[in-house]
């Protein structure tokens, strides 16, 4: 049999430290949160958060939480049960005061306005950052007012076809328009799982916002439904900014363009979701969307 | 098993990226085989042990296949991201490399057909000096890029990547040789282009060997480095991130 004696010209001198040093700095390096990884900006931002901290009581939900949300873009928000990831959503258009053992520490403005400004009304704030629940929860009413229902109390129109034009141009932006058309009476309840959270956007897109939260938007819904609100949501990001909280990180990686993700009500990395989803720098990040967080 | 294929919650994902990371062994150990007997069958004028490295080009040619079908279903249904996902691409690359790394042992066995088989007119045994100095070496990067692979171990990858300048600075030298030998007796010209040609399926092998190396470095680093300079593997590879 041959004798494998590798040519000596060719054996060449390695640099030290080298050995067992370069393996993956994601999976090896300690799992420790020192703020947060990547960048937390964005090149125009519509909501700024800086330092924000929420308690629930005495316990502290979030924690030093800073993060720019881009106009038009889609940031998903992940991390495991608990992480506040939906909390920290709530604060962006003030659904936590609704709690009242809630208090939110720090700033979040939207277009350099602080919505934590005790003279801000909170009603107009909502309209400008509309928000979309885990469950589709029309109005009991009928599909024409579930829509018609936010321009009416903000007082948007001043006419029927007014009002008519922006049931109908929600209704299209909301990618319902053709399959309600002839039964706008109807009751929105009656409609499937993916119709009603479509309704759901459709109301949210009626008032103008410009930020629009969704929380689990598609998590009662199924394959085809969660498709079409996908599609949706890439179509809305043209016009709006979405923030959307997801547990399936197959749904983050597929509409968002940045990912943030929250562990321990800490904001873990931040980052382009292409990059994210391919090479994590956070060990932490890199456990849990691969499957690995125990 | 290694830090890229364990620790899943989902236990059954860990065994199926663990029997393709075996399946890259499998098919390593295969094509070194052919690469050392196609070397041996040279040597020792063995026209037999050459027809077995032909047909043995199948069985690596088969577990190609296989690792293609267990990628793709795997892909299916995981859906990998990060080093799962890097992990998988890796070793779609790394089997690609090992097949045609069959395919030049395969080459270099037919070279020991030309020469032994029948009526065949034998080389002087000094034109295949350089063939079998060579096939030890590049055997060897082969064995030690799969090592970096399996171990995910850089310095020995870029170790490798360094080799590879030292085949092709071979092959040169070789040829030189070879050129000075028809200098001296040009009715050897057809002995010539046939251990050229053996000479170059060897240096392909150590390109092989590089570029899985070059993978090891996507795999563990996250950086695509196939088209970098060796100074920009080596900084990319001291990089912290």
């Amino acid at each position: 049999m041959l004798s494998v004696t590798p040519n000596t010209a060719g054996v060449v001198t390695l640099p030290k430290g080298l050995v067992g040093a370069g393996f993956a700095p994601v999976a090896d390096e300690s799992r420790a949160i020192n703020g947060t990884v990547g960048d937390i900006t964005a090149v125009d931002p519509r909501m700024t958060a800086r330092n924000v901290n929420v308690y629930y009581g005495d316990k502290l939900a979030i924690n030093d939480v800073s993060l720019d949300i881009g106009k038009n873009e889609v940031i998903a928000m992940i991390g495991p049960s608990g992480c506040g990831k939906s909390t920290f959503l709530r604060c962006l258009n003030r659904m936590n005061d609704t709690i009242d053992i809630c208090r939110v520490e720090g700033e979040i403005k939207l277009d350099e306005q602080n919505i934590y400004d005790s003279s801000l009304d909170v009603v107009p704030l909502r309209a400008q950052v509309g928000m979309v629940f885990q469950k589709p929860n029309p109005f009991p009413k009928s599909i024409y007012d579930n829509v018609a229902y936010g321009p009416r109390i903000h007082g948007l129109t001043s006419s029927k076809s007014e009002l008519d034009d922006i049931v109908e141009e929600s209704l299209l932006k909301a990618g319902l328009w053709d399959e309600v058309k002839d039964r706008l009476a109807e009751t929105g309840t009656g409609l499937s799982g993916g119709q009603q959270q479509r309704l759901c956007i459709a109301r949210t897109i009626a008032v103008a916002p410009e930020v629009i939260l969704m929380d689990e938007p598609c998590s009662a819904l199924d394959p085809i439904a969660t498709a079409r609100v996908e599609e949706l949501i890439d179509e809305l990001r043209e016009q709006f900014t979405i923030a959307i909280v997801t547990h399936s990180m197959q749904q983050a990686a597929r509409v968002s363009q940045r990912t943030a993700y929250f562990h321990l009500g800490q904001l873990v990395e931040v980052g382009k979701t292409d990059d994210i989803f391919t090479n994590p720098r956070h060990g932490l990040t890199e456990d849990y969307i691969t499957g690995r967080f125990g | 098993m290694n830090k890229m294929t364990d620790g899943h919650i989902v236990s059954s994902y860990n065994k199926d990226l663990n029997h393709l990371h075996q399946l890259v062994i499998e098919i390593k150990d295969l094509a070194c085989k052919q690469i050392l007997e196609a070397a041996q069958s040279l040597i020792e004028e063995d026209v037999e042990t050459a027809n077995k490295v032909i047909l043995g080009d199948r069985a690596i040619d088969e577990l190609d296949i296989k690792a293609d079908e267990e990628i793709i279903r795997l892909i299916a249904k995981r859906q990998p991201v990060a080093r799962d996902l890097r992990e998988i691409m890796t070793i779609a690359k790394v089997v690609s490399d090992l097949e045609r790394i069959g395919d030049q042992a395969r080459r270099l066995a037919h070279l020991t057909i030309r020469f032994y088989d029948g009526d065949a007119n034998p080389p002087n045994h000094h034109l295949l000096d350089d063939l079998i100095k060579m096939t030890g070496f590049v055997n060897l990067m082969v064995e030690d890029a799969v090592s970096a692979f399996d171990e995910l171990d850089l310095t020995m990858a870029l170790d490798v990547i360094r080799r590879d300048g030292a085949v092709s600075d071979d092959f040169r030298s070789a040829l030189r040789r070879l050129s000075t030998y028809i200098m001296e007796d040009s009715r050897s010209v057809g002995h010539m282009v046939d251990v050229v040609l053996g000479l170059r399926a060897l240096e392909r092998i150590g390109g092989h060997a590089k570029n899985i190396s070059r993978h090891v470095v996507f795999l563990v680093k996250g950086k695509d480095v196939r088209h970098e300079t060796l100074e920009q593997v080596e900084a990319e590879i001291a990089s912290r991130h």
